[in-house]
């Protein structure tokens, strides 16, 4: 990580702590703003890291190199900070002030549900939640499934007041869905009770809460159609993937991870959608494997399988692979010049590359 | 309760079609096609032309199906509904527009919010009627030429939403007016109710236009030498009524009519 010149520079990475999704990087160079990026794999394996630590509750806070000093630092749970400096003279203390300050301007998501009084607030892109307080995290299946789609589907409003009947949590008495388009395709939904009206949430309000972390917002817009960060590394025959935790009952999902040649998106979605349904019934359970109590049925279920679309089929030569790796499932649909010996490998370091994402 | 002002005396009426009035259009288009606009985000001029902006909140009332939601979406240039669903709950639009103040030669940047609710969520959610009503320097009430009875039921719109609100701009919309051919309400009954009740009245179609050589993407320039005549009428009627609070004009009570 080193740099020649004189100067040094520093990088600012945030990321999702749930998801490890990169919501923004900055860096400069001698002080001045510079376009120098890291490179995916270096934000991934300094998240990894100081998440592996996290999980044998070790909390990893800072480490130092010949000439770069790294901190880390997660805040309520909903966010971690990275920096990294080479500058001259940098502690390891004046990086953690630098990190407090720069999450004082994160803090808007779950600062600004508390102020609205609701536990359940979310941003949206493009009918997905990109970022969500704990507590719309946690709602019923049928309603965080239902919600975004709800969103997703409507002709695009500056901002929305739609009581929403909760299949779940509430079936008879309707709550308030709020939805606010901070940026277009970006909108900032909150589920509530009476409180608060539509009209508090005027654009002075919004401007106070959301125009400083404008950068992190406008960051979050092409996770919407791609549904991964820009320059995220996935091989070119990926058409289309599927990945679903298990346990978390997430999913990460797109159809349109590079160009647009071959299929059209719906028919992708089309053939993913399929493939789901014939894998869960035949071979793979839709839930996870831990409850499968019999050892020897553990042992018994196949790990990976794909099929090659037959001619007369549309879309024939493309392939589609599942492979489960304990709480993680992951359905690719790939082009039909992709050798069917490469598709396991394929799929698996896949599957590790996407991982820090869910 | 101020005189609305005659038309084209606030503002120049066909400003937007002037050279200088395009130069000013330009910043609420992007690439022939209408801008949408976040909540975060307004229309920015190059950089020397700094211009005051003006807001508003106009709530759009009127009968189930008579073309609230289509006359909001043509407002703001987006596909209008083909077909009538009921709006669910409260909805709101944003719509920047440049017009030059007759007076002072000024220009202001109009940021209308328009504030529409189906009929039927504002009948089933007391709360919902109450939100739309708050603070709110306009109601547009809206009839459809080709529904009578949502005509005549204008003076009780008017009395329910408006009653308590004296101080407020108040505008009539006829809608549908492409269909003018099949209209229940003759223009004698238009030219009675203006006569009574003293308030501007405008007729909209809220169809869309014209669509751009690729056959799909609204013409944003044909949107809006559509729907000019509204913009500048709200904020025609907006602006005087500001100018009257501020005690800038005298009231109507001095202000015989000519
Ligand atoms: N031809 C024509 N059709 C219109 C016009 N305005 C609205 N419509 C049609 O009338 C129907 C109802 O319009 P909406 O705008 O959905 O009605 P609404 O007033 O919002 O109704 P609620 O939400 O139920 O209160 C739709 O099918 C529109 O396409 C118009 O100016 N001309
Ligand atoms: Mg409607």
């Amino acid at each position: 990580m080193g740099e020649e010149g004189t100067g040094g520079s520093v990088h600012l990475l945030c990321l999702a702590a749930s998801s490890g999704v990169p919501l923004f990087c900055r860096s400069s160079r001698g002080g001045a703003p510079s376009r120098q990026q890291l490179p995916f794999s270096v934000i991934g394996s300094l998240n990894g890291v100081h998440m592996f630590g996290q999980n044998l509750e070790v909390q990893l806070s800072s480490a130092r190199t010949k000439d770069t000093t790294v901190v880390w630092k997660s805040f309520h749970d909903s966010i971690t900070l990275i920096v990294l400096s080479s500058e001259e003279g940098t502690s390891e203390l004046k990086l953690e002030r630098l990190l407090q300050m720069v999450f004082g301007a994160m803090e808007a998501l779950s600062g600004f549900a508390e102020a609205m009084g609701t536990g359940f607030v979310s941003l949206m892109v493009s009918g997905r939640v990109v970022s969500a307080t704990e507590g719309w995290w946690r709602l019923g299946t049928p309603e965080a499934v239902l919600l975004p789609w709800l969103v997703g589907s409507l002709p695009p409003q500056a901002a929305r007041d739609y009581p929403v009947y909760l299949p779940h949590g509430s079936p008879t008495v309707p709550h308030r869905l709020l939805t606010l388009t901070l940026l277009p395709g970006l909108e900032l939904c909150l589920l509530c009770g009476p409180r608060p009206p539509l009209s508090q949430l005027g654009p002075q309000l919004l401007e106070r809460w959301w125009q400083p972390v404008l950068d992190p917002l406008r960051a979050c817009l092409p996770l919407g159609p791609r549904g991964l960060p820009y320059g995220f590394p996935l091989h070119k025959d990926i058409l289309g993937l599927l990945l679903l935790h298990l346990e978390l009952k997430r999913c990460l999902f797109t159809v349109e991870p590079l160009g647009d040649k071959g299929p059209s998106p719906e028919q992708r979605r089309r053939l993913l959608r399929h493939f789901y349904a014939l894998v869960t019934s035949t071979h793979f359970p839709p839930e996870p494997l831990e409850k499968v109590e019999d050892d020897v049925s553990r042992a018994q279920l196949p790990r990976a399988c794909y099929l090659v679309l037959g001619p007369g089929e549309p879309g024939t030569g493309l392939r589609l692979i599942a492979l489960q790796l304990g709480l993680r499932l992951l359905l690719l649909l790939l082009a039909p010049q992709s050798p069917t010996h490469g598709l396991r490998s394929l799929a698996t370091h896949t599957l590790h590359t996407l991982s820090p994402l869910l | 309760m101020a005189r609305p002002p005659a038309h084209g005396s606030v503002v120049v009426p066909d400003w937007h079609e002037t050279t200088e009035g395009k130069e000013y259009l330009a910043c609420i288009l992007r690439k022939s096609r209408r801008r949408v606009f976040g909540l975060l985000e307004r229309p920015v001029l190059p950089p020397p032309v700094a211009i005051d902006t003006a807001s508003y909140k106009i709530f759009v009332s009127g009968k189930s199906g008579v073309g609230k939601t289509a006359l909001v979406a043509k407002l703001a240039g987006l596909e209008v509904p083909l077909v009538h669903h009921e709006t669910t709950g409260i909805q709101t639009t944003v719509v920047f527009w440049p017009a030059k103040l007759q007076a002072s030669n000024r220009v202001i940047m109009f940021r209308f919010e328009f504030w529409d609710c189906g009929e039927s969520a504002l009948k089933k959610f007391d709360h919902m009627l109450l939100a739309c009503k708050e603070n709110t320097d306009a109601f547009l009430f809206l009839f459809s030429f080709t529904d009578r009875a949502s005509f005549e039921d204008l003076p009780g719109q008017l009395a329910r939403i408006a009653g308590e609100a004296p101080g407020v701009v108040r505008m009539v919309i006829g809608s549908k007016f492409d269909q003018y051919m099949h209209t229940d309400v003759p223009e004698r009954d238009l030219t009675a109710f203006r006569q009574a009740w003293q308030l501007p009245l405008l007729r909209v179609k809220s169809v869309p236009g014209r669509r751009l050589a690729d056959g799909r993407t609204l013409d944003g320039w044909a949107g809006l030498a559509d729907i000019a005549h509204v913009l500048n009428g709200l904020a025609e009627q907006l602006w005087h009524q500001d100018q009257v609070a501020a005690g800038l004009l005298p009231t109507s009570a001095e202000n015989t009519p000519s």
